[in-house]
């Protein structure tokens, strides 16, 4: 096909675009990596003079970010775990049938997707405090954060679920099986790893709200890590050294992840995506 | 009571069982206050009143107040240059990436997989990178277009009027251009290679085949992600409090952010909700676009 240099010169300038667009992410770890005055450097340096690691020890205990993580985990956990159990049924009947009322369904899931969290978060502060869920914030996080996520949960693994044959829940439903059983014991199996990714993918992106957390939670101890970031961060931050150490800490879990995951993470969105 | 046991256990009862706890759910944490939202935006909301359904009717009282707004022209001034220009960088560069990674060589997939990291990442460290990248005296944004000889002198990206809303645009445009790429990759990948071959017979150059294969082949792909990415840059909202929190004076506030600044900072929840249904309305355009443009796909 094309000459051999040519897809080597295609590779370098594929790199170096992967370079451009990952050089925030250099920029964040080599930041946190330098020393408080180095930072300030006029110009720059793109790599530390000497590599001074003391601020993350001290961002984790001054910032107290182990309680933040613990509540971003604890959220971002009760999001995935409702999603995924209601989602995946939700999923798998929008998959299994084809007519108008599943594009009915569909339809108003997706709806329910669009509407931005920012526009979602007043009436649901004036409704959870009507309730008296404002005294279980953690709680309210969760479920709002969770409506947010379904929908796309839904079409994701309505993706996954239209890859398994039809053909093989029928043969274990003449077999002798209960609707229930079929499901339980031939569907999801089949489908485990798409859902499985699915749930990662939630879990990550649940990991990081911020806005519903901002509004509903006021006490400290209970907020995460994102509330933690934003009360250090701001157009006039000056501590830019700690902030990153600190975005360090917060991503590089989700970051490590991602790298692990990737190609199936890729193949899932990309399946899904579209339809 | 047995069949309808039966029913749930082995029949269309297990269907109903599946989506309605789903749809139950969704529609009180999403529907529901929705409606809600449009039922305050016609209230007198103030902390008296917060706890109770039942507030006096305000009519359009709040409608008229929020465009009387001073801020009212500015915000919606930068809305448009927010959504206009952050879907216009993400889909322009997007585009030419995907059609760049939709060359043959080693490794495409595996490089072009990377770029989705900025998509998993917080949106508030995101903007909190942004935020050091565009820093006025020690950025790092300033020295590289120095040294390019692009600008002469430092730019204050995040407190000079005229920038602030550029700052945000430039961090969206990175954290949305991935999603884009990879949407419009996926429709690139679905054209078959044969057209091209027969136009290469024919005699057509590379421009020409991409202004009469590609882009045609493409519509339904490109009415997607433009409706997903006005829907996307709508529900940004993590890099505005991350980076110039609507500042300096209004300069870089977008409807979303103003609607929750309405309500959480200064506890108008009435005009809070009002801002929101505004917007709904624009949402409500892009999602019946985007329905319109995935009807005519091959479901399967």
């Amino acid at each position: 096909m094309t000459r051999p240099y040519i897809q080597w010169l295609l590779v370098a300038v594929a790199l170096g675009l992967a370079a451009v667009y990952l050089f925030p992410l250099y920029w964040m770890y080599i930041t946190s990596f330098k020393s408080g005055s180095e930072i300030f450097a006029n110009p720059p340096t793109f790599w530390p003079r000497e590599i001074d690691l003391s601020i993350y020890p001290n961002v984790w205990t001054r910032r107290t970010m182990h309680v933040f993580l613990w509540n971003s985990t604890l959220i971002a956990a009760g999001v995935t775990a409702i999603t995924v159990i209601f989602g995946t049924g939700c999923a798998y009947v929008l998959a299994r049938y084809r007519s108008v009322w599943v594009d009915i369904g569909l339809f108003s899931v997706l709806m329910l997707q669009v509407l931005p969290a920012s526009v979602m978060v007043t009436p649901l502060f004036v409704a959870f405090s009507q309730l008296g869920l404002l005294s279980f914030p953690r709680s309210a996080v969760v479920l709002a954060a969770a409506a947010k996520a379904m929908p796309f949960f839904v079409v994701l693994v309505r993706a996954t679920f239209m890859t398994v044959p039809r053909e093989l829940e029928e043969a274990a439903l003449v077999d002798g099986n209960s609707r229930v059983g079929a499901f339980f014991s031939i569907v999801l199996p089949l489908a485990r790893n798409g859902i499985l990714v699915c749930a990662i993918l939630t879990f990550m992106s649940s990991f990081g709200e911020y806005i519903y957390s901002k509004s509903i939670i006021q006490d400290p101890a209970l907020q995460p890590a994102s509330v933690g970031l934003s009360g250090f961060l701001g157009p006039n931050s000056t501590d830019w050294n700690s902030i990153m150490a600190y975005s360090a800490i917060y991503v590089t879990p989700i970051l490590a992840v991602f790298v692990l995951l990737q190609r199936r993470i890729v193949s899932g969105l990309t399946s899904g995506a579209l339809k | 009571m047995r069949r309808f046991l039966g029913s749930l256990r082995d029949g269309a009862g297990f269907d109903i069982l599946l989506v309605g706890a789903a749809m139950v759910f969704l529609i009180a944490m999403a529907g529901l206050p929705l409606i809600y939202n449009v039922l305050m935006s016609f209230q007198q909301v103030d902390m008296f009143t917060l706890g109770s359904l039942i507030r006096p009717w305000a009519g359009f009282q709040n409608y008229i107040d929020v465009v009387r707004e001073p801020a009212f022209w500015l915000v919606a001034k930068n809305t448009f240059i927010f959504v206009f220009f952050s879907m216009g960088g993400q889909f322009v560069i997007g585009f030419a990436l995907a059609l760049f990674f939709a060359q043959n060589f080693p490794g495409a997939s595996t490089i072009r997989g990377l770029f989705l990291v900025s998509w998993v990442m917080p949106g508030l460290v995101v903007g909190a990178i942004w935020s050091w990248i565009l820093a006025g005296d020690f950025g790092v944004l300033n020295t590289i277009l120095k040294n390019f000889g692009v600008i002469s002198s430092n730019i204050f990206w995040k407190s000079d009027p005229a920038f602030s809303i550029w700052a945000v645009v430039i961090a969206n445009i990175w954290l949305g251009l991935a999603f884009n790429m990879l949407l419009l990759s996926v429709g690139l990948a679905a054209i078959p290679r044969d057209l091209y071959e027969a136009a290469e017979l024919d005699g057509a150059n590379a421009f020409q085949r991409f202004w009469t294969i590609t882009l045609p082949m493409m519509r339904s792909t490109i009415g997607a992600v433009l409706s997903l990415g006005l829907i996307g840059t709508l529900q940004q909202f993590d890099l505005f409090p991350a980076i110039t929190e609507g500042g300096p004076a209004n300069t870089s506030t977008v409807a979303q952010f103003w609607s929750w600044q309405m309500s959480f900072k200064l506890y108008d929840f009435a005009k809070g909700a009002t801002i929101s249904v505004m917007m709904l309305i624009l949402v409500l355009i892009a999602s019946i676009i985007y329905v319109r443009s995935t009807r005519h796909e091959v479901r399967g």
